[in-house]
């Protein structure tokens, strides 16, 4: 992929030195293979420190909402994928932060690796990864290894129909071709066919590693409250242990938070150490605000999502 | 939505029920209470989100 | 301490034979990653498993533990008398357990196991577990246990250490209960002592030169605690936390736990969780004052409670075995190791 890094460089070192933004949200490079991280730069010199590649899984609206924010804070500028962009809008939507605030440097992603299916690849620990266009090599102790990144991309990234920034202030590259898909919601489908007991045993099964630490719930942009219904304590709703109750009310009761919101940006599962797919409850809820509501977020900064606002035309036929 | 996600986890998509109803409306509020206990008692008792401590 | 070697083909049977005495636990793959599992009869440890996800220290300090029971059954006899859980001794053995692994689980005993307070539910757990260790031939990237105490072939905590030779096991024995282990496996084959160590000695050169860790923490315990909490370079390590609890529960040395008694129908149970200081809940006040109300204080308490606190308290090391699993696993990469040199070097500018 046209890694566009450059341009990003450039863009964020202008907006900084003329001072139209304090700072710019984007990623640096991480301290081990395959690893990025999200650091903020407030002067152009810096700027040197942003990189951008397929392992820039993580979503950095979550780093623009009002708790993230302190109130003295002035214009910023994020680097922003098709779905971080898609979260900014809702951000704005939803007040988070005003549209005057923000400087949207869109990229257009053409999707980020599973880290786990190449470290599938492997017996032992990886040393090394580069990434020349759509081709990967990584290596460990025992072994190199070639691969296409179209090969290894992560679940989300495969089904994405909104690689290209909606809405954006400046863009780093020209627009990359959308995909258009017969089936988007192919895993949901595979789920719904199965009878209620194998279902409710497919649930348990992926939440039986959960050890409760929340990544995927402080990884995603929508999850801004300032305190989590599962923080709560008087009273408190949710056991905060390994019972299959308590973590399968969790991940269930986030999904609903998110229902019409979620962009399917899989920062989620990518944060969990545990590699918990938990997008199997949130993409229900994605098909079914399309399916019900014609409705996929943030992609109009005038539309309010449908669990947000009533319209006469909503889907009443299960309400008595 | 909460119905399906509960119906694709795997939980009885008639344990439930959604109603409008005002406090004027009594008698349909008794109508839907007694439709319901009907409904969720011919289920069964349900298992699912319960907790077990004997496990 | 003596020297047996095991040949792998005996491997799997001796570790059944074991089930008679200990219940198993080892490291196994699943598509995930690699975790340390009780073993049920038909698995065994994948001993050539990646550096494991979490922790042994669930072994002895489960995450969700029940710890009392008592029936709310006013009809009978023992109701609302609190009851500790049954099995809590049963000897086990954590196979391929990494000497990383073991130095940390003696770090822990720092805090269940001391003078003023002995936790009886991790006590028993420990008293009950017998660890045999696997030296680390690759240590991987993440790892960093040679600067902070400890090291791939290191001995701290172990009751066997054994060698991967191959299409054999090289095992020094070193406790009591290293002895009862292979005993019950039936491993007895005695090794020259002085060619064994020799080896041992070899293997850990060669394994301690892989890890290329740069961290230092010589100038830690010199530091005035107060200078390194008003540092200004914390929030620049903060900016990127998001306060989840990742780091803290795959780590092998943090301890906290939340206790809390749950009640349905007639059964009252008391758990203990695993708690973590990333959460805001940890130290939330019932007066509703929070003093690490911020993100940028809780993730301060972590650096600093692992690399200053508990050093000048216990003058033991750091609280780090350099197991990287932290670094592996921190969604958005912050490195222990970064901060400890941040914090090593910093100087005030008075």
């Amino acid at each position: 992929m046209d890694t566009c890094i450059e341009k990003i460089r450039a863009i964020a070192a202008d907006l900084l030195a003329r001072g139209t933004v304090e700072k710019v949200i984007g990623f640096a490079d991480g301290s081990i293979p395959m690893a990025t991280r999200p650091i903020a730069v407030s002067s152009p010199k810096e700027v040197e420190k942003l990189v951008f590649n397929s392992v820039c899984g993580l979503n950095l609206a979550n780093y623009v909402s009002k708790n993230s924010l302190s109130k003295k804070e002035g214009k910023i500028a994020v680097v922003a994928k098709g779905c971080d962009a898609r979260n900014l809008v809702t951000h704005i939507v939803e007040n988070q932060i005003s549209r005057d605030q923000l400087v949207i440097i869109g990229v257009p992603c053409t999707g980020m690796v599973d880290k786990r299916k190449i470290a599938a690849l492997f017996e032992d620990e990886i040393t090394g990864f580069e990434e020349t266009g759509d081709t990967l090599i990584i290596t460990s102790s025992s072994k190199t290894e070639t691969v296409n990144k179209a090969d290894v991309l992560r679940h989300n990234c495969q089904v994405c129909t909104h690689r290209n920034p909606p809405v954006y202030d400046v863009m780093a590259a020209d627009p990359v071709p959308e995909q258009t898909l017969e089936q988007p919601y192919a895993d949901v489908d595979h789920i719904a066919a199965m009878d209620a007991d194998a279902r409710w045993a497919y649930f348990e099964e992926l939440t039986q590693n959960c050890i409760r630490c929340y990544a995927c719930r402080n990884a995603c942009p929508l999850c801004y409250c300032p305190t989590c219904f599962v923080d709560e304590s008087s009273p408190q709703w949710v056991g905060k242990g390994q019972d299959t109750t308590d973590v399968a009310t969790f991940h269930f009761l986030r999904a609903f938070h998110c229902a019409g919101r979620c962009t399917d940006c899989g920062a989620c599962v990518e944060a969990c150490p545990m590699g918990i797919n938990v997008r199997d409850f949130t993409r229900k809820l994605n098909k079914d605000a399309l399916e019900l509501f014609g409705w996929e977020a943030g992609l109009d900064l005038d539309k309010r999502p449908p669990l947000d606002v009533y319209s006469p035309n909503d889907p009443n036929d299960f309400i008595k | 939505m909460m119905g399906n996600l509960l119906e694709q986890m795997g939980v009885d998509r008639d344990r439930i029920h959604f109603s409008w109803i005002s406090s004027a409306e009594a008698t349909k509020f008794v109508d839907v209470v007694k439709e319901i206990s009907d409904k969720v008692r011919a289920l069964g008792p349900n298992k699912k989100f319960v907790k077990d401590y004997n496990k | 301490m003596r020297f047996i070697t095991i040949d792998k083909k005996n491997w799997t049977q001796g570790i059944d034979q074991s089930r008679k005495t200990y219940q198993v636990f080892g490291p196994v793959r699943d598509e995930n990653g690699c975790q340390i599992k009780p073993l049920a009869v038909d698995t065994h440890p994948e001993m050539d498993a990646a550096v494991t996800v979490m922790s042994p220290k669930s072994v002895l300090f489960p995450q969700t533990e029940k710890i009392l029971t008592a029936t709310l059954d006013e009809s009978k006899e023992d109701h609302h008398i609190m009851k500790p859980v049954e099995n809590g001794d049963i000897p086990r053995v954590v196979l391929g357990i990494r000497p990383y692994d073991a130095r940390a689980v003696q770090l822990l005993k720092l805090n269940f196991d001391n003078p003023d307070y002995q936790d009886p539910y991790w006590c028993e757990a420990y008293d009950a577990t017998t660890f045999v260790g696997l030296g680390v031939t690759h240590p991987g990237p993440c790892d960093f246990s040679t600067a902070v105490g400890s090291g791939p072939f290191n001995e701290e905590g172990l009751d066997v250490i054994m060698a991967d030779m191959d299409d054999k096991y090289l095992a020094k024995i070193l406790t009591e209960k290293g002895e009862k282990w292979a005993a019950a496996c039936g491993f007895d084959l005695a090794a020259d002592a002085r060619e064994s160590q020799a080896l041992f000695d070899i293997l850990r050169k060669e394994a301690e030169k892989q890890i290329q860790a740069e961290v230092a923490t010589d100038q830690l315990a010199e530091k005035n605690i107060l200078d390194l909490y008003e540092a200004p370079f914390w929030d620049d390590v903060a900016f990127s936390c998001i306060n989840c609890g990742t780091c803290t529960f795959v780590c092998p040395t943090c301890w906290c736990f939340d206790i809390q008694d749950e009640t349905r129908h007639n059964t009252a149970v008391r758990f203990r969780n695993w708690d973590t200081c990333m959460s805001p809940l940890f130290t939330h006040h019932a007066s509703g004052h929070n003093p690490r109300g911020t993100r940028v204080q809780r993730v301060r308490q972590r650096f600093m409670h692992k690399l200053k606190y508990f050093l000048d308290k216990y003058d033991q090391g750091i609280m780090c075995v350099g197991c990287g699993r932290c670094v592996a696993s921190c969604p958005v990469n912050i490195d222990i190791r970064e901060v400890c040199n941040r914090m090593n070097d910093y100087e005030t500018t008075k």
